[in-house]
């Protein structure tokens, strides 16, 4: 019966189509929010461990402190509902309002993950820096940065990872062929339509999120194997 | 070269430093000896300020280079809310000054012609502490080489980026100072590989490349394997002897007699004893540095 049903969607066209054009808009939204996160993340991380070095980053510390304290504290699909009908209740928007808060509700786990891998680099790459006459800004880019990415990359792997899961609660703010928040999710419950099979739908959507990920996590390893390489030492324990 | 004045550091409510001065002159190669936790490395990392000190100055060639220390200036004291309160006791100018210095009463919120003046100081006296390090060398216990970065780039970024050097002088100047401490062949290799001793090496001629009128040594040997403590301190005897001025904190006694001009005992943070090493090392007056000679030679 099972296996009927899925072969059923796998030989229906139309049903193959709505998939295919929600695994696409899936990809499209967790791209453009991960790029958010990730831009909004590194400022904010940036801005919370300079306050340390200048004082008139203190202010902006708090701001930040008090950004990801909301964002990691309360749920993203009631994020979601507060930015589409309240924040951005602009017609014809909601796509876009719908992408601005998962990066923005990103950032703020990203920004955590990068400042904890800039504070796992020993503080004396630092201070061997500065001795040398380098101003905290050129140190950190220069010499702590490209250190602190080799511990921040799995983590940041992880969160795009989950984010991409993430996004698949944006039709909850509507949806219909054709725009942004029509994802994978969706196109399973539209073919649910036809076939009335949840667990046969569900599996196909399932498939498709799995292949996503699984290439996600390739590319990730790929990248920390390349940035491994000028620490060889105890690579085989 | 460098004089620190009155220097004290708290960490909290722990007082590390209180109260140091030390005049050290060109060439002079000033060894710091003393119990652990004494505050040997604090008060040599105050030089350069790696440590912000509480109060105090220190003053490199001539120019500020911590911020101005408003008990060390009589005539910011006296435009100060504090001078002015105890004036309108009666007090004599003369008693007031030694007053506030003596029971440090300056706080928060002196008045606005007191910051003015402390900022117009450090605008006049003062130096970009990031220009003034590029001429104190800093020699770290645990080598602190840049782990991102091959021996050759360890080398040449800071003097290339600062404009020290151009590329191709850095390029040339690190050659023959790998060359010195023969270890051409590691150029390209990383830190991890190093051994301890070629890390410290590698780590001394990195400041070199600045070429730095001063080199601050903060335990140069404690994180090394007995047998490659030789290595690096024969590298450090050889720049003794070209000159360089050096200020060493060091529990290597032997070499401490050996390569210093001058010693410093440092005891609870104050400098308990100043002299030439024969007379710190053979007729100690201090009892508290007679005991700790008696346990470590």
């Amino acid at each position: 019966m099972l296996f009927e049903d899925i072969w059923k969607i796998l030989t229906n066209g139309e049903l193959m189509g709505y998939y295919f054009q929600g695994f696409l808009h899936t990809i499209i939204v967790t791209f453009i929010a991960v790029g958010i996160g990730l831009i909004l993340g590194f400022a904010v991380a940036i801005i919370k461990i300079s306050a340390g070095n200048y004082k008139f980053m203190k202010i902006p510390a708090v701001i930040c402190n008090l950004y990801t304290t909301v964002f990691r504290g309360t749920p993203v699909a009631l994020q979601l509902f507060i930015m589409v009908f309240a924040v951005f209740a602009i017609p014809g928007f909601k796509p876009a309002a719908a992408i601005i808060t998962f990066g923005i509700n990103s950032g703020a786990y990203v920004s955590e993950n990068i400042r904890a891998g800039i504070t796992s680099v020993d503080n004396g790459q630092m201070e061997a820096g500065r001795a040398m006459g380098l101003n905290w800004l050129q140190t950190m880019i220069r010499i702590i940065l490209p250190q602190a990415v080799k511990n921040i990359i799995p983590a940041i792997g992880n969160e795009m990872i989950a984010l991409l899961k993430e996004t698949s609660i944006i039709s909850m703010v509507g949806s219909t062929v054709g725009t942004l928040t029509f994802d994978l999710n969706f196109a399973s419950r539209t073919a649910y339509k036809t076939v009335t099979n949840y667990l046969a739908t569900g599996i196909i959507a399932a498939v498709f999120y799995l292949a996503v990920v699984y290439f996600m996590v390739f590319i990730i390893k790929i990248i920390e194997r390349k940035l491994g390489s000028n620490d060889k030492r105890g690579k085989h324990i | 070269m460098i004089n620190a004045v009155n220097i004290y550091k708290n960490f909290g409510k722990n007082e590390v430093i209180k109260g140091a001065s030390l005049n050290i002159e060109k060439a002079e190669r000033v060894v710091i000896i003393g119990p652990s936790g004494g505050g040997k490395s604090t008060l040599l990392r105050c030089l350069n300020l790696l440590e912000e000190v509480t109060s105090g100055e220190v003053i490199l060639d001539g120019k500020l280079i911590s911020p101005p220390d408003a008990y060390l200036h009589e005539d910011i004291l006296r435009l100060s809310k504090t001078y002015k309160r105890l004036q309108k006791e009666g007090k004599s100018d003369e008693d007031i000054i030694s007053e506030i210095r003596a029971k440090r009463l300056l706080k928060n919120g002196e008045g606005f012609a007191f910051k003015r003046a402390l900022k117009e100081t450090s605008a006049k006296y003062g130096q970009d502490i990031n220009v003034a390090r590029r001429k104190m060398g800093m020699v770290f216990q645990q080598f602190n080489l840049f782990n991102n970065m091959t021996v050759m780039q360890n080398l040449v970024y800071v003097p290339v980026k600062l404009k020290v050097l151009t590329k191709e002088e850095a390029k040339k100047k690190a050659e023959n100072l790998l060359a010195r401490i023969n270890l051409s062949d590691k150029k390209d290799a990383y830190p991890s590989s190093l051994s301890g001793g070629q890390k410290q090496r590698v780590a001394i001629i990195r400041s070199l490349m600045m070429n730095p009128e001063v080199m601050l040594f903060d335990e140069p040997t404690s994180a090394l394997d007995p047998e490659m403590v030789g290595e690096v301190l024969s590298l450090i005897k050889d720049l003794a002897n070209e000159g360089m001025t050096m200020v060493i904190v060091t529990h290597e006694m032997g070499f401490a007699r050996e390569v210093a001009t001058r010693v410093l005992f440092i005891d609870g943070g104050k400098i308990a004893e100043d002299d030439v090493p024969e007379e710190i090392f053979s007729r100690p007056k201090n009892p508290r540095l007679k005991e700790f000679l008696s346990k470590v030679l």
